[in-house]
């Protein structure tokens, strides 16, 4: 094994080079001001006191919100989902996570596109009401297209990380609580579901994490005026041009994502502890 | 005893292969009933039949004379312990046994009191608040007992529930969970492989093999009047011959009479017979019914396990004597050791 140590050398240099090095850039940025040669730098944080403007901190509110509710409608949508895979033959089980891990085969952007057409003025779902002889909908730049898109692109994440601990449960589990008296619907809220919890939890981690940084998806699906933080973001760097700022709004949000991301492992980990097991740990 | 449950006509297949070909039994109040045979005879199916979780596709289960095959598992008054115990991993030893009290909502000072009494049973005082993933196998064991038993049910079903121990846990937890069984006074439906353990705890032992019952009886009726060759078999070690029965009280085998009790069989039918190892002693030459040499000597700790050859077949003795290898010796047994028993599909 000690023969194969050196391998990981090129990639140290690798995540060194396009990882670090990046990283330490923007860093760089976020505690500099703008027109910055190349030998003297003029540290500030006002890039970081600009961000405390009531415009921004909406934005910062709006985009955790937009990922709460993502993230709850993915479990309440997935968890069923997954409940179902998980106890259906073994053969359906492959096809049905084959189907739900289909998706993911093409690229986030093609699907979004895919969607714009779909809820389009003149796009399929309208034309199909109208066929049918009911009236239009305004269904694009709407939340409602923002939140349908974003629950489309994550939801597999959060069936997958439940149906891998559900599938994994120890079913003489289930008989032994059918067996001191408890029926399904007991069962299920004091057996499977608390066992079930590690699952719930690292898809919280996968759906939350992206759906708050996302700007892809509302900036399709929600148009122009639509400002999620990743919209934000994208905006210093492409249009506006100030990349100090941006840097700066950029470290806010990584520290955002590590704070809950050291959330919701805590809880991950209290609720493994529980569970005595290690199921459900993605990472 | 009054008849609690009773099995008629018991089939049951899984997707081509026939598990269980038609059991009928009945089982009795306060009785230790042991399920034995070898893996995949079907004992454990007829146990999960009766539990509730699978149904059988045809035949009856009665409890209490009451039919209960549509009865859906937690609403039969049977508890059970686990193959692997399958103690709940998020809730401590206390939640467990206190689990099937809550689903019943039981008053929360009559269950304090149940637990604590169940604990004691078990000999696990003071383990309450323990997370039961931090318990031995043993320990484990008791909880899995203590969480069936809490609900007083009106029998027990164990699976197995002594498998994952070792040997000398497994000694005295047999002989533990006879005492409680006495103590308790329900009914104990037990499965296991073990002949050993079968034969210690059982009131009753029901012999199983190919989804068939071999033989159902006390301990001693099964190790000393085995019913065929697979029992005879199955329990303990034995030698076990073909012969002919010429008329009562005689029966030829190695083409030598010999006298024995056993009568009431067709004269000169073929049939088979044992001959139980502890009951051959080896004498010296002239004083044997049968002459042999003595091939090997296998120290077992209380006895010698010796191989005594003759022109017709190897006998397997059990001595607590030394003997010397390759000597040629004679082997003694009286008429009562000799069973004559009808060859399997005769009767």
């Amino acid at each position: 094994m000690k023969g194969y140590a050196s391998l990981v050398k090129p990639y140290i240099l690798w995540m060194s080079l396009f990882i670090v090095v990046p990283m330490l850039l923007i860093v760089l940025y976020a505690f500099t001001t703008s027109g910055n040669e190349l030998i003297s730098f003029r540290f500030t944080l006002d890039n970081f006191f600009r961000f405390f403007d009531p415009v921004f901190i909406k934005v910062l509110l709006k985009s955790l919100e937009v990922a709460l509710i993502t993230t709850l409608l993915c479990i309440i949508i997935g968890y069923p989902i997954a409940y179902i895979i998980a106890n259906a033959s073994e053969k359906s089980q492959t096809l049905l996570i084959l189907l739900i891990t289909l998706p993911m085969w093409i690229n986030m952007l093609v699907r979004t596109y895919a969607w714009i057409s779909i809820l389009s003025d003149g796009g399929l779902l309208n034309s199909l009401l109208g066929f049918i002889g009911l009236p239009q909908m305004k269904l694009m730049y709407t939340d409602f297209a923002v939140m349908l898109g974003m629950v489309y692109n994550f939801l597999p994440f959060m069936i997958i990380s439940i149906y891998t601990v559900l599938a994994k449960l120890d079913k003489a589990l289930i008989h032994a609580s059918h067996d001191l008296g408890a029926n399904p619907l007991q069962t299920f809220l004091r057996v499977v579901l608390p066992l079930s919890l590690p699952g719930v939890i690292s898809g919280i981690t996968l759906v939350f994490l992206p759906a708050v940084s996302t700007f892809v998806i509302p900036k399709f699906l929600g148009g122009g005026q639509y400002m999620l933080i990743g919209n934000l973001i994208e905006n210093q760097f492409i249009t506006v041009g100030e990349w100090n700022f941006g840097s700066a709004i950029s470290l806010i949000m990584a520290f955002i994502i590590m704070a809950s991301m050291m959330m919701t492992r805590k809880m991950d980990r209290d609720a493994s502890e529980n569970t005595g097991s290690e199921g459900g740990k993605l990472w | 005893m009054r008849k609690l449950i009773e099995f008629k006509n018991i089939v049951k297949s899984f997707d081509d292969s026939l598990v269980l070909k038609g059991i009928n039994l009945s089982i009795h109040e306060n009785e230790f009933v042991t399920l034995l045979g070898p893996s995949g005879c079907g004992k454990t199916t007829l146990l999960r039949i009766l539990g509730g979780f699978i149904s059988q596709n045809e035949g009856h289960v009665y409890f209490d004379d009451i039919e209960i095959s549509n009865v859906p598992p937690y609403k039969r008054e049977i508890n059970t312990v686990f193959q692997r115990y399958a103690l709940f991993p998020h809730m401590n030893v206390h939640d467990n046994i206190a689990f099937g009290l809550h689903i019943k909502k039981q008053d929360k000072q009559m269950i304090e009191q149940k637990v604590k009494k169940m604990l004691k049973l078990v000999n696990l005082q003071g383990y309450e608040d323990r997370p039961v993933t931090l318990l031995s196998g043993g320990q484990q064991q008791r909880v899995a007992i203590a969480r069936a038993l809490v609900n007083e049910p009106m029998v027990l079903l164990l699976d197995e529930p002594l498998g994952a121990l070792d040997l000398k846990l497994r000694k005295e937890m047999q002989v533990e969970l006879k005492k409680i069984q006495q103590e308790v006074g329900i009914t104990f439906i037990y499965v296991t492989h073990d002949q050993e353990e079968a034969l210690t705890m059982s009131d009753t032992i029901v012999v199983m093999n190919n989804g068939e019952i071999q033989q159902i009886g006390s301990p001693t009726d099964i190790y000393n009047e085995p019913e065929n060759r697979f029992v005879a078999d199955f329990i303990g070690e034995s030698n076990i011959l073909e012969g002919v029965m010429l008329e009562d009280y005689k029966v030829k085998f190695d083409d030598q009479t010999f006298e024995c009790v056993d009568y009431g069989f067709e004269d000169n039918l073929e049939v088979d017979i044992v001959l139980r190892p502890e009951d051959i002693d080896i004498v010296p030459l002239d004083m044997g019914r049968i002459k042999g040499v003595i091939k090997s000597a296998i120290f077992k700790g209380v006895h010698f396990e010796v191989v005594v050859e003759t022109p017709y077949r190897e006998w397997i003795i059990h001595t607590t004597d030394k003997v010397e290898l390759d000597k040629e010796v004679g082997l003694h047994f009286f008429p009562e050791d000799i069973h004559i028993m009808y060859k399997m599909g005769t009767y």
